[in-house]
């Protein structure tokens, strides 16, 4: 009995020590994140998980005064799941304020939820367009990207750099693929170039014989918007059909992805696509962040891997501007669409009134530096806004990217 | 529903089934009459089943006609038929094994009942039904394992339970499809009772392997060989007929 | 009448019991999230039951039963944010939609038996998962419909949030688990299980089979459609994930996790899915792995399911 009294006062006295120590007065701000960790976008979350968890480290998991608690779950790629997690956290963890998804879908089924909550929420990789534009939320701030966004300027650049006057897409059969191939298509025919044809693939495809068997021999260039699996067969095959070296190989940012550019060959080299970020980027605070990563978890950064880093630290950024008083959470929200943190790893950025980022799009081509397939940066668009140059009121009266 | 006074209760007019090569019942022409007690016998192979299948409307006549009552049923399906009065039972008992014996003999009472598509009463609040399987229960020595589930009582049981549901619905004509088939002596005796005491409107046509069974339970017999009839008449024309002798009948009567 | 052969109290009416009286009196001392994960028990335990009415008493296994219940929340979804409709008229278009399409898909399945059965309608749930995905204009695609207001406001409780919504789920509930225990016990019900135990003898006992057959799917799919309009107002949004296959699928296995013909067994596997994802989730990311045990092991222990524990085994 004395024993267990002795041990418990040393556990007391321990405690006040630590806390004395740590100076904290108030509880510690509770973070929520979610992400699919299980399942076949399992990849991408970690990726986004591992750069947040890399930002928090570096800061010593400590923001406006406070000590931070990351309370971590996994959506499992499914919107109910997705809702049902954010009502955990949110409703039993009472986190103050909350961060991540990866689909659309996902996005999409939050946003009614966190609006009636009034919980702020970062988005660091969802991309459909209407998030930030016909159906955006005054709660969720986007730190990543809207898929149109760097295909307004990929279109002109295909057009006006690149010679390229005709293409035929190939695109996964979903909104994000729509939307990528709407935005290079409006800026691209308004050049004048002309879209011969639109290939739509399913999210399990396997096999692209029955797509590229299609695409006539005397197109200027291909537009490939592929994902993870579909990404490499798609390059493989590409290669196989002849096509490689007869037509150009354009495409969305996520084609050439460091999530899957390791695992290609020589077939991608010469691919030229679009992002608002490489992990090539040749800046001192992108070959820092890139190295660390590296070093820490054994493989490139993709560009999910990014999103939360600089996700975390704009969050991380709001919270010291208010002094880490995450519990007014008007105030917090409204200090993530002001603060404006430099050295990102993409470069610079800010929020524009809807909540999405304006930021560089770099046009990026693949070449094997050495020995690594990497995406070297050749070109820079700065400072793209999600309407491209059109007028934001007049665009939002149009009718969002279908097939 | 019952026909004019003379007209019989099943006909078969020049029925055959092939499958394939094989005619497993070739030409049969056989009337029944109502009340009749009336047996087919016959070698195994000889179509008997068969016979069974195409009356009940398991499967439709390669050719030839099926009339029940004066009505051509050739073209209905057996649940049709059932609706019209003929009932059967199985060589291998087919019975309802999960459910227990008073379940069974319900359903087989609901199936002729409009009430059969009664969705939101239960079942044990229809008094009739629960009447009349109770008594059907009580006629077949059921009683005492009225809850069992079917597959728990003895092979005799499930015997009874098998005429038993095909009787539930009042037939005008019964099949009988070796009733006493695998039945221990006593059991037999038991079989033959309740045979015996089966509604004297009801037309009865039994196949029986035993002999003595089919000539002391049924006046008038049929004589199946390779699928075609072999004699046909009172079980004394029959028993008398020599082709019938030869063929089958020499020196297994007690078999 | 005999009475049923007396036997000790069995230890599923205690068990049942007890789960009523805390589905009825535990809420208001559960926070929010448990009420929530609640309310997605009791409404998956309709969708569990809807199916087992299919699986377990009339032995139909279906692989599409998700479609009823997606299609319903569709119908839901798209009549309340696109038509602006009145909470009646989504409440009655979800479930006409739902059920007559199990009418009309019942006319093209109710045909076939076993794994005939399993692979058509495994087939045709997967047509409309496609048609959630790519009937764009109408399903929103892959982002499906948000923004379903809630069904509390709607008609007209004086509270909103998880509890009263909890309660409303709960009366469903009830009012489904009740009719389908005496559908089962009705002369329909017990000419389903004829079907399950012997279909031809049943025919030569004069039952339409295929009728009775066509009758339970259609039945099921209303249950379900019930269970896919609460889905949608409880989530507010859908998704093509509601009907998908991994739903059919972890739906099957709800029933038979739970233990099939026995209602109240596949409310227990719907509430054991529930709660292991949540809660193991919030451990580990391999907690699939977890249910997969979980899984074998009452394979193993219980192959008629948890609720039939104990039970005569069927051979």
């Amino acid at each position: 009995m004395n024993a267990v009294r002795a041990l418990l006062l040393v556990v007391a006295v321990a405690a006040t020590f630590i806390s004395a120590q740590t100076n904290d007065t108030r509880p510690p701000i509770k973070i929520g994140f979610m992400v699919p960790l299980s399942g076949g976008n399992a990849q991408n979350g970690r990726d986004i998980l591992n750069g947040f968890l890399m930002y928090l480290d570096e800061i010593g998991y400590r923001a406006g005064g406070r000590q931070i608690e990351l309370i971590v779950e996994d959506d499992e790629a499914i919107p109910a799941v997705g809702l049902t997690k954010a009502r955990k956290l949110v409703e039993r963890d009472e986190v103050h304020v909350m961060a991540g998804a990866l689909l659309s879908s996902t996005g999409y089924a939050l946003a009614p939820y966190i609006t009636s909550m009034k919980i702020p929420m970062v988005y660091p990789v969802v991309s459909a367009d209407d998030l930030t534009q016909r159906r955006r939320s005054e709660w969720i701030v986007r730190t990543g990207w809207s898929g149109s966004q760097p295909n307004h300027a990929f279109g002109e650049y295909a057009y006006q750099k690149l010679g390229i006057r005709s293409v035929v897409t190939i695109a996964l059969d979903y909104a994000f693929g729509w939307e990528s191939v709407g935005g290079f298509e409006r800026t691209f025919a308004a050049a004048g170039g002309r879209i011969r044809q639109k290939l739509w693939v399913p999210l399990s495809a396997h096999d692209f014989a029955p797509y590229l068997a299609q695409i006539p021999r005397d197109v200027d260039a291909v537009y490939a918007l592929l994902l993870g699996r579909t990404a490499l067969q798609f390059m493989r095959q590409y290669e196989e059909f002849g096509l490689k070296g007869r037509v150009t190989l354009i495409g969305g940012g996520t084609t050439t992805d460091e999530h899957v550019l390791p695992f290609m060959g020589d077939e991608a080299i010469g691919t030229v696509t679009a992002l608002h970020y490489s992990a090539a980027l040749d800046t001192p605070a992108n070959k820092a962040f890139a190295a660390t990563y590296r070093a820490r978890f054994k493989k490139i950064p993709s560009y999910y891997s990014e999103s939360m880093y600089t996700g975390g630290k704009w969050l991380i950024a709001a919270i010291n501007a208010i002094d880490g008083r995450v519990e007014d959470r008007a105030a917090l929200v409204e200090a993530l669409r002001r603060v404006r943190p430099s050295d990102l790893p993409r470069g610079p950025m800010e929020l524009d009134a809807y909540g999405n980022p304006i930021e560089n799009v770099y046009i990026r081509r693949v070449e094997r530096v050495n020995g690594e397939l990497q995406n070297t940066v050749i070109d820079t668009f700065p400072r793209v806004s999600q309407f491209w140059t059109f007028d934001p009121d007049r665009y939002l009266s149009e009718p969002l990217y279908e097939r | 529903m019952s026909g004019s006074p003379g007209t019989p209760c099943l006909q078969l007019e020049r029925v055959s089934r092939h499958f394939g090569g094989l005619k497993a019942v070739d030409d049969v022409t056989l009337t029944v009459e109502p009340g009749a007690r009336h047996a087919v016998i016959g070698p195994n192979g000889a179509g008997k089943t068969t016979l069974f299948n195409i009356i009940s409307g398991e499967f439709p006549p390669s050719s030839g006609a099926i009339t029940l009552d004066g009505r051509n049923v050739t073209k209905l399906k057996p649940h049709q038929r059932a609706a019209l009065g003929v009932a059967r039972t199985f060589q291998i008992t087919r019975l309802f094994p999960e459910l227990s014996v008073i379940d069974n003999v319900l359903l087989a009472c609901a199936a002729l009942d409009r009430r059969k598509f009664t969705m939101f009463r239960p079942l044990s609040s229809h008094g009739d039904f629960m009447e009349r399987a109770g008594r059907l229960l009580d006629q077949f020595e059921l009683s005492n394992v009225r809850d069992e589930r079917a597959r728990h009582i003895s092979y005799g049981a499930q015997r009874r339970l098998d005429v038993a549901l095909a009787l539930a619905g009042h037939p005008r004509l019964l099949l009988l499809d070796e009733p006493m088939a695998g039945l221990s002596t006593p059991e037999r005796v038991a079989m033959r009772g309740l045979l015996e005491q089966l509604d004297p409107s009801i037309a009865v046509l039994l196949i029986e392997h035993d002999m003595d069974v089919a000539f002391s339970f049924a006046a008038r017999v049929t004589v199946l060989h390779q699928g075609k009839v072999l004699a046909d008449g009172s079980r004394d024309e029959v028993s008398a007929n020599e082709l019938v002798q030869q063929a089958y009948l020499g020196g297994s009567v007690n078999s | 009448m005999a009475e049923p052969r007396a036997t000790a109290p069995d230890w599923r009416l205690v068990v049942a019991g007890l789960g009523a009286v805390f589905l009825l009196a535990a809420p208001p001392f559960l926070s929010a999230y448990w009420v929530g994960l609640l309310t997605q028990v009791v409404i998956l335990g309709i969708l569990a039951m809807s199916l087992d009415l299919l699986i377990g008493y009339t032995g139909l296994p279906s692989l599409g039963h998700a479609g009823f219940f997606g299609v319903a929340a569709y119908g839901v979804g798209i009549l309340s944010t696109t038509y602006q409709a009145g909470v009646v008229a989504s409440i009655a278009g979800g479930f006409i939609a739902g059920t007559g399409l199990a009418a009309l898909l019942g006319l093209i399945v109710s045909h076939v038996r076993d794994v005939y059965f399993l692979m058509i309608t495994m087939a045709l749930g997967m047509v409309l998962w496609g048609l959630s995905f790519r009937w764009i204009p109408v399903t929103g695609g892959d982002n499906g419909i948000a923004g379903i207001p809630r069904l509390e406001t709607l008609i007209g409780l004086p509270a909103t949030g998880p509890i009263p919504f909890y309660y409303l789920a709960l009366v469903v509930f009830a009012a489904c688990i009740v009719l389908m225990m005496v559908l089962v016990k009705s002369p329909f019900g017990l000419t389903l299980q004829g079907i399950r135990e012997h279909e031809p003898r049943m025919r030569s006992l004069g039952f339409n089979t295929w009728l009775h057959g066509y009758l339970s799917y259609v039945c099921a799919g209303a249950f379900a459609s019930v269970a896919g309009i609460m889905w949608a107002y409880y989530n507010g949004f859908v998704s093509p994930t509601y009907l998908d296959l991994t739903a059919s699928s972890e739906l099957f296995l709800m029933v038979t996790l739970g233990g099939p013909a026995t209602l109240v067994g596949p409310v227990i596997g719907a509430g054991a899915i529930v709660i292991l994802k949540n809660v193991m989730s919030a451990y580990t990311a391999r907690w699939l792995l977890i249910l997969g045990i979980v899984y074998i092991v009452t394979i193993l222990w219980a192959p008629q399911g948890l609720w039939n524990l104990g039970r005569h085994r069927r051979s």
